[in-house]
C-alpha cells in the first residue's frame, strides 16, 4: 500500500472519528466563503455608498476567525497526535523513517483540510444567499434567487485555509520529524501537566480568582473606559485562575464535608470534573473567555439592533423633516425645492416655541436620564400638532377648554405625568390634559421638542418666542438619493454647517436615507459581531466535544465496573447525563456571570428609551442565552448520542 | 449460602453451539474460602461471572441466601449485586479519578449508606487490612498489591456476604500475591468472609479450605485442605492439576 493510499484511508478513518472537528471546519469554511462574497458582490456594494468600509470590517472579522478556527486546528491536530502517537510509532517501527511518518500526518490532514474546503464552499454558497437576503431585507429591496459563483471569494478563502492548515501543521511535522520510536510509543502514556501541581497554592489562587471574579464584573459595570479595560483584566484572571484551581478548590471543600461527598452521585461526578480540570484547566478557561467574548458579542448585536431601530423609527418618522436650529432660520429654500421635485402627499411647515419656563426640563434632568437640549419647555400650536397627527395617520384629539396636552417619548410618560403642573399665560391657567406617546419624532435637537413637547390653543401660543422652523411632509414616492443630496446641498449652500453642532445647522431626515443608513450599520456592525460569536461558539463546542468523547473509553470502563459494582442502571443513565451536564455548563457558567451585568449595565448606557423598563434588558438577555444556547446545545446533543451509545451500550 | 444446582452455559447458536458449562453443582456454606481451578477455557470465569449475575445461565438454579438470581429483574440484581456480592478484579478495576478512601467509599455511596457514616466505616475496614496510609493517594501512587487491598476492601465494606475474586494474584509479584493472601485468609478467619475466587495458580489456591476443579466445563474433582499443612495441600493440588492435564504452565 502506498503512502498516499495510507493517509486517504487515515483521512477517512479520522474524519469518521472527528466528525464534529470536521463539521465545524467545514461550516467556517462556508461562513468565510459567504463574508468573502459579500465583499467581492458588485450587487452588495451597490446597496450604499456607506457600505464602503464592509470589506474591512468583513476582513479584520475573517482574521479573527482565521486565528481562532487555527488554533482549533492546532489544537485538534496536537490531540489527534497524541492519541496516535503508538501508531505513529508503530510505523516507524516496521520501517518507515520519520519523515514519511510526518508526511503521511500531514497529507491525511492535507485530505481533510481539503474535503473540509471543497464541502465549505458548496455550503457557502448557501449561506451567502442567506447573508445576501437578509442584506437586501435590511435594505428594503426584495430578494430574488439568483446563484453566483465567485472565484475571488473562493481564492481568499483558500487563503485563510492554507494559512490555518499550514501553521498547524508544520508543527506537527516537526515534532514527528524529531521524535524517537520509544518517544512515539509511549507518547499517550504521558501525563498531561497540571500547571498547579500544589494543593495549598490552588487552594489560595481559587480564593483569590473569585475575589478578582467579582472586582471584575464591578468594574466592568464601570461606565468608564479604564474601569472596562482593568474589569476585563479582572476577568481573565479570573477565569484563567478559577479553572486552574478549581480541580483543587473544590475536592478540599468536600474533604471538609465529607457527608457530602459520599451523597448520592456526588463523588463521581465531581471526582470526574476535577480529574478533568486538573489536566485541561487552561483549556477550560480560554474556551470560558471565549464563551463570555460570544455573549457579549450577541448581546451587544442585539442592543445596537435594537438601538439602531429605535433611531430609525424616530428620523424616518416623515418621509421628510427639515428641522432648523434657531428662530431666524427658515425652511423656505428646501420647500421650494421640495414642491418643485418631489411628489409630496401632505406636508406641514411650523414652529416650535419656547415656554416660559423649564419646569419639565428641570425636572427631567433631575430624575430621569435626559439630557437637555433646551433650557426651556419647549411648546407647540394645537393646530400644527392636529396636522402632524393627520399626517402620521395616528387618531384626532380634542383639546378640551382650560386643558393642554403632552406629547412624549413613551419611556418618559410616567416621568412627565408626575411634574406636569398647571401653566398660566394670558391671565389663563390651563391643566394637563392627556399625554399621548406616539412617535413624533422628538429626538435631541431640531425635532419637536427634546423627549416631550407641550400643546397649548394657538392664541396662549402665539404670543411666544419661536424656538426654532420645522417642515415634515409625507410623499407619494419615496425619497429618492439624488433628491436627499439636493436637499443637503441647500443646506451646504447656507455655509453653515460646519461642525455638529454649529448654530444655523439643520436637520434633514428622508425616510429612505435613514433606512439605508441603519441598514449599512447594521451590515457593518451586527453582522461581524454574529459571525464572530457563531465561530467562537462552534469552536468552543468543538474542542469540548473532542475532548468528551477521547474519554469514551474510560467512560466505558467506568461504567462498566459500576454495573459490577451494583449501579442501577437509571442512576448510571443519571450520572453520565449529570457529568456531562456539568462538563458542559462548567465554562459556560462563569461568562453568565461576566457578560449579564455587562449587558445590564451597556443596556442602561444606549440612548434612553431604547432599553427602559425591565422587560427590554431582560429580553435581549433571553434571546442572546437562547442563541447561544441553540448553537452549543447541538454539539452537547451530537456528543452525549455518541457517548451514551459507547459507554452504556446496555441500554 | 450459595448453592449452584446443575447450571449449563451455552455459547453461540444453530451448528456452532458451544457449552462453556455443562450441569455443574456445588454449595458454599457461610465462611467458607473457595477455590476454583481449571486450565484456559474449562468454564471457571464463566462460572464466576454466572454467579455474579454478571452473565445469566442456559439451565439450572443459582441461589445466594435462599435467592434464585435467575428469577430477579435487571433492578433488582443491581441491587443484589451491591448489597450481596463483593468483586476482587485481576486488573484490580479502581477507578484512577478516585483516592483509595473514595474508591472505597464508592460501595457504600452505591448501597445509599448514610453519607455521615461512610468516612468511618471506609477507616475500619482500611485498618483492618493494613492500608489506612494509603486512603488519601490515588490508585497510581500505590503498588499494585496494595490496589488489590483496596479492592478487598471495597468488596466488603457494604457488609457483602460473598466475595468473587477473579484472578485476584494474576497482576502482582509473588510477595505482593502472598499478602493479598494472607489477608484473604484473615478476612475469611476474622471477619467471616465467604470467598469465591477463580485461580489458575495453585500456590494461590492452596490457601483456600476447598478447590474446585472444572475442566471443560464440568467439576472434574475436589479437594478439600482440611486440617492439613498448607505446603502438603500445595503438592496434593499439583497432583489434581497434572492429573487433569493443564498446562503445565498453569502447574508450575
Amino acid at each position: 500500500m502506498t503512502l498516499s493510499k495510507l493517509s486517504l484511508r487515515n483521512a477517512r478513518r479520522q474524519t469518521g472519528d472527528y466528525l464534529v472537528y470536521f463539521v465545524t471546519v467545514t461550516i467556517t469554511a462556508a461562513l468565510l466563503y459567504a463574508c468573502n462574497g459579500l465583499i467581492f458582490s458588485s450587487e452588495v456594494q451597490k446597496l450604499s455608498s456607506m457600505l464602503r468600509t464592509l470589506p474591512l470590517v468583513i476582513v479584520l472579522a475573517s482574521i479573527v476567525v482565521v486565528c481562532i478556527i487555527g488554533w482549533l486546528v492546532q489544537y485538534t491536530t496536537g490531540f489527534m497526535f497524541t492519541k496516535r502517537s503508538r501508531e505513529f510509532g508503530t510505523y516507524i517501527l516496521i520501517g518507515l523513517e520519520n519523515g514519511q511518518v510526518a508526511r503521511l500526518f500531514f497529507l491525511e490532514n492535507l485530505i481533510v483540510g481539503t474535503f473540509a474546503f471543497t464541502l465549505g464552499i458548496l455550503l457557502g454558497n448557501l449561506v451567502f444567499q442567506t447573508l445576501r437576503a437578509i442584506l437586501l431585507a435590511l435594505f428594503g429591496i426584495p430578494y430574488t434567487f439568483a446563484f453566483t459563483f465567485s472565484c475571488k471569494a473562493t481564492a481568499l478563502t483558500l487563503v485563510y485555509f492554507v494559512l490555518i492548515y499550514l501553521l498547524a501543521q508544520l508543527r506537527s511535522r516537526r515534532r514527528i520529524r524529531s521524535m524517537k520510536i520509544y518517544d512515539l510509543i509511549y507518547y499517550d502514556r504521558l501525563n498531561e501537566n497540571a500547571v498547579l501541581t500544589k494543593s495549598g497554592r490552588r487552594k489560595k489562587i481559587f480564593s483569590a480568582s473569585l475575589v478578582f471574579g467579582a472586582i471584575g464584573t464591578l468594574l466592568l459595570l464601570e461606565r468608564s473606559l479604564p474601569a472596562g479595560i482593568l474589569g476585563s483584566a479582572c476577568i481573565i484572571v479570573f477565569l484563567y485562575g478559577f479553572f486552574l484551581s478549581f480541580s483543587s478548590g473544590v475536592p478540599a471543600w468536600f474533604d471538609r464535608h465529607t457527608a457530602r461527598k459520599y451523597q448520592g452521585q456526588n463523588l463521581l461526578i465531581f471526582r470526574t470534573l476535577s480529574a478533568k480540570l486538573n489536566t485541561m484547566g487552561i483549556v477550560m478557561a480560554t474556551i470560558a473567555l471565549l464563551f463570555t467574548a460570544v455573549l457579549i458579542s450577541q448581546g451587544t448585536g442585539l442592543l445596537f439592533g435594537a438601538i439602531f431601530e429605535s433611531r430609525r423609527s424616530a428620523e424616518a418618522c416623515y418621509d421628510i423633516f427639515i428641522g432648523t436650529d434657531s428662530p431666524d432660520q427658515d425652511c423656505g429654500d428646501y420647500i421650494a425645492y421640495i414642491e418643485s421635485s418631489v411628489p409630496v402627499a401632505a406636508a406641514h411647515s411650523y414652529s416650535i416655541y419656547q415656554g416660559p419656563d423649564a419646569h419639565i426640563t428641570d425636572y427631567l434632568e433631575a430624575n430621569t436620564d435626559y439630557y437637555p437640549c433646551y433650557s426651556y419647555d419647549t411648546w407647540m400650536k394645537f393646530s400644527d400638532y392636529a396636522a402632524l397627527r393627520s399626517m402620521l395617520g395616528y387618531p384626532a384629539v380634542t383639546m378640551t377648554s382650560g386643558e393642554y396636552l403632552i406629547h412624549c417619548v413613551p419611556y418618559q410618560k410616567s416621568a412627565v405625568a408626575a411634574c406636569a403642573q398647571p401653566i398660566t399665560t394670558d391671565g389663563a391657567t390651563l391643566r394637563p390634559g392627556s399625554i399621548h406617546t406616539e412617535n413624533l419624532n422628538q429626538k435631541l435637537w431640531n425635532t419637536n421638542g427634546t423627549d416631550f413637547i407641550l400643546v397649548l390653543p394657538d392664541e396662549a401660543v402665539a404670543a411666544r418666542p419661536v424656538s426654532h422652523n420645522l417642515y415634515a411632509a409625507m410623499t407619494k414616492e419615496p425619497v429618492s438619493a439624488k433628491q436627499h443630496e439636493a436637499l443637503c446641498r441647500i443646506r451646504d449652500g447656507r455655509n453653515l454647517h460646519i461642525a455638529g453642532y454649529t448654530t444655523g445647522y439643520t436637520t434633514i431626515y428622508t425616510a429612505p436615507q435613514v433606512r439605508e443608513e441603519y441598514a449599512s450599520w447594521t451590515a457593518m456592525t451586527i453582522l461581524p459581531l454574529y459571525y464572530l460569536a457563531l465561530v467562537l461558539t462552534m469552536t468552543a463546542a468543538t474542542i469540548l466535544t473532542i475532548q468528551q468523547l477521547s474519554e469514551t473509553d474510560r467512560y466505558r470502563r467506568q461504567f462498566l465496573l459500576l454495573k459490577k459494582l451494583g449501579m442501577d442502571q437509571r442512576e448510571m443513565n443519571r450520572a453520565l447525563r449529570l457529568q456531562f451536564t456539568i462538563y458542559y455548563a462548567m465554562p459556560a457558567i462563569p461568562p453568565l456571570f461576566v457578560s449579564i451585568p455587562f449587558l445590564l449595565n451597556l443596556c442602561n448606557a444606549t440612548d434612553p428609551g431604547v432599553t427602559e423598563g425591565f422587560y427590554r434588558p431582560l429580553n435581549i438577555i433571553c434571546i442572546t442565552l437562547t442563541l447561544f444556547c441553540m448553537i452549543y446545545a447541538v454539539y452537547i446533543v451530537m456528543a452525549y448520542r455518541s457517548l451514551k451509545r459507547n459507554v452504556l451500550p446496555w441500554n | 449460602m450459595l448453592q449452584v444446582t446443575n447450571i449449563e452455559k451455552y455459547y453461540g447458536n444453530g451448528g456452532s453451539v458451544t457449552k462453556a458449562l455443562n450441569r455443574v453443582s456445588f454449595r458454599v456454606e457461610d465462611g467458607e474460602f473457595i477455590a476454583i481451578m481449571g486450565a484456559s477455557g474449562s468454564g471457571k470465569t464463566t462460572l464466576l461471572n454466572c454467579i455474579s449475575t454478571i452473565d445469566t445461565v442456559s439451565a439450572g438454579q443459582i441461589c445466594l441466601d435462599g435467592i434464585d438470581i435467575s428469577t430477579l429483574s435487571s433492578a433488582k440484581l443491581a441491587r443484589f449485586r451491591r448489597e450481596k456480592l463483593g468483586f476482587v478484579f485481576q486488573d484490580f478495576n479502581l477507578l484512577d479519578t478516585l483516592t483509595i478512601e473514595e474508591n472505597i467509599g464508592l460501595a457504600l455511596s452505591l448501597t445509599h449508606t448514610d453519607p455521615g457514616s461512610v468516612q468511618k466505616k471506609v477507616q475500619d475496614v482500611a485498618q483492618k487490612l493494613g492500608i489506612t496510609d494509603i486512603l488519601p493517594k490515588f490508585p497510581y501512587q500505590v503498588s499494585g498489591g496494595q490496589k488489590q487491598r483496596a479492592a478487598c476492601a471495597r468488596a466488603m465494606v457494604a457488609g457483602q456476604s460473598l466475595l468473587l475474586a477473579d484472578e485476584p494474584t494474576g497482576a502482582l509479584d509473588s510477595r505482593a500475591s502472598k499478602n493479598l493472601l494472607e489477608i484473604m485468609t484473615q478476612m475469611n478467619q476474622a471477619m467471616h468472609a465467604t470467598i469465591l475466587m477463580v485461580t489458575h495458580d495453585a500456590y494461590s489456591a492452596s490457601y483456600a479450605s476447598r478447590i474446585l476443579f472444572l475442566k471443560d466445563g464440568r467439576l472434574f474433582n475436589e479437594l478439600i485442605r482440611g486440617g492439613r499443612d498448607r505446603s502438603v495441600f500445595y503438592h496434593e493440588i499439583l497432583d489434581v492439576l497434572a492429573l487433569l492435564g493443564g498446562d503445565i504452565s498453569d502447574v508450575i
